[in-house]
């Protein structure tokens, strides 16, 4: 901005003295006026119902009775993967399981005929799409393997994989994540939890091979001791690590899940070494800062609001969902949603105060906090026979779109209503609001 | 005031006038639920803003070529009208824009809802 030069400073001024009265007596107007209350425009055509536009699913996946654990859509939106393994309890590390994609804005797509299958060795836990190359997926397998495919190429999709070494997870991995490297934002590694109580970073390096660069593990003396907690499990010294989600305000905060049903909130600049004795070729760090009041039973699923930084949801098997601020231990909210399990729990990426919620009961249910703080707004049915929802996404290209996955080996795309899909007036005070009600 | 006067002010006191620009300019911007304030020039070039660039060059430019439009619509209909103010209510928040010759000025508010 070019500094006022003398030469316009008389002319600007002489003009602000001419409009300065008409713009505040304007403003003050503004401010106090009711004119426009509950005045609103609608430019679309509502879309009033949510409707199922896609059922998707692998025959020979469903025949062995496989499990769609985790959905993920790619970086265009176009295409929507689903992994297949189990959730239930069981040695799984040997089942024949799939990664299977759809493109749904391929002309004749066939239900039951994915775009692109990859055959996988062992139940795959965890799926997720790269950020930027729309073919490229990261899994986890219940062996605690973390594979790296091009979609693309269907004769040889394996990109990278971890291999079964000293530095891999001995545990089934539960999620994974691309996180963009320090230096070169436009480069990405990948991140997994896994029940082994690690939370590891694996980088691409040389042929086929997913190598170790950082890594942190939980253990239960390191503990934040700011909430008391059970006492653990004589013996157990592992915090088992079962969801991960990233701040999208401060790219080195993340929450992770466990199986005490606590949150903790960690970050990836944490120095303090972790008292394990896993083997590791880098040195484990312990990562957590905070230990957020726990749920009645294990946490699958943690959500960061994309609209607020201090705000994360979490999904446990006690069948609640807690609201939690950053800022204290005690959630702000607790919401039973489930007399069963809840799996999986994602906030809208469009709408501030709507998340979607996936239940034991085989329901998808949409809450909007605007209209009730207590009730879903919508619950769709996802399974005739009441199996479990296990897993679901929003499309952040399509807004419109919410792919849910179940314990049939079908993948469901809904299609919200427009009342989800755009911003009410205070929406974002809204969210304020109700950041701002930690107790002081 | 005189020719003479106003070169001898802009000569020897020219802090004066940026002086007297900046506290309007504050005032302004310290009013209820402004969000931001900027001055345009006639070509539609940002010369101040409480925004940062992008967004401050983004608001400059569509609003420019709004006013104009604006102006030459109220002519049109009426040549011996002209635009006194510009008010865009949108969603989110209302845009003013306070046109002149030389200048306009544009400003943002979250209105109380």
């Amino acid at each position: 901005m070019p500094p006022g030069s003398r030469h316009n400073s008389p002319g600007l001024a002489a003009f602000l003295r001419r409009v300065e009265a008409m713009v505040i007596r304007e403003l003050n107007k503004n401010w106090q006026s009711h004119a426009f209350d509950g005045f609103e425009v609608n430019w679309t055509e509502p879309q009033q119902t949510v409707t199922c536009l896609h059922t998707l699913g692998y025959p020979p996946a469903q025949g062995q009775g496989l499990h769609v654990t985790s959905v993920s859509w790619n970086s265009t939106g176009s295409v929507v993967a689903c992994a297949y393994g189990r959730l239930d309890d069981g040695d799984w590390s040997t089942l024949k399981a799939f990664v299977c994609a759809w493109n749904l804005d391929r002309r004749g797509l066939n239900p039951r005929q994915p775009s692109a299958v990859v055959e996988v060795p062992s139940a795959v836990m965890c799926l997720a799409f790269h950020p930027t190359q729309p073919s490229h997926i990261a899994g986890g397998l219940y062996s605690g393997e973390v594979l790296v495919w091009d979609m693309s190429r269907p004769e040889d999709p394996l990109l990278w994989r971890t291999g079964l070494t000293d530095d891999t997870h001995t545990d089934p991995v539960y999620q994974v994540v691309w996180l963009p490297e320090p230096r070169y934002s436009y480069r990405f590694r990948v991140l997994s939890v896994a029940t082994d109580g690690k939370v590891l970073l694996w980088q691409a390096a040389g042929p086929g091979q997913l190598q170790l660069t950082e890594g942190f593990a939980l253990v239960v003396q390191q503990l934040p001791r700011n909430t008391k907690l059970k006492k653990p499990h004589r013996g157990e010294t592992e915090v088992g690590t079962t969801a991960v989600a990233f701040s999208s305000f401060d790219p080195s905060l993340f929450v992770l899940g466990t199986e005490g049903g606590f949150p903790l909130k960690c970050s990836l600049a944490a120095e303090e070494a972790a008292l394990t004795r896993m083997p590791s070729s880098v040195s484990l760090r312990a990562p957590a800062q905070f230990t957020f009041s726990p749920h009645g039973g294990p946490v699958y699923s943690v959500s960061c609001s994309p609209f607020h930084r201090n705000l994360f949801l979490s999904a446990g098997t006690d069948g609640h969902i807690h609201l939690y601020s950053m800022l204290q231990a005690q959630p702000l909210t607790s919401l039973q949603l489930s007399h069963k399990y809840l799996f999986a729990v994602r906030w809208s990426p469009v709408r501030p105060l709507v998340f979607a919620a996936a239940s034991g009961e085989g329901d998808v249910q949409l809450f909007d906090l605007q209209k009730s703080s207590q009730k879903p707004t919508v619950s769709i049915k996802q399974t005739q026979d009441e199996s479990p929802v296990y897993c679901l996404e929003f499309n952040c290209q399509q807004t419109q779109l919410l792919a849910a996955g179940d314990a049939k080996g079908t993948v469901k795309v809904w299609q919200l209503s427009t009342e989800f899909t755009e911003q009410g007036p205070s929406e974002t005070e809204d969210l304020e609001q109700l950041a701002a009600e930690v107790a002081t | 005031m005189g020719v003479t006067t106003k070169n001898l002010l802009v000569n020897f006191c020219p802090d004066l006038f940026q002086a007297e620009v900046e506290e309007t300019l504050k005032r302004i911007q310290s009013h209820k639920g402004v969000i931001g304030t900027m001055v345009v020039n006639a070509e539609g070039i940002p010369i101040r803003t409480t925004l940062d660039n992008s967004t401050t060059v983004q608001y400059a430019g569509l609003l420019h070529q709004l006013t104009m439009k604006a102006r030459s619509t109220v002519r049109d209909i009426d040549p011996q009208n002209d635009l006194t103010f510009l008010r865009i209510r949108s969603k989110k928040h209302e845009i003013m824009v306070a046109p002149d010759k030389e200048y306009l000025l544009i400003v943002i508010q979250n209105p109380c809802e």
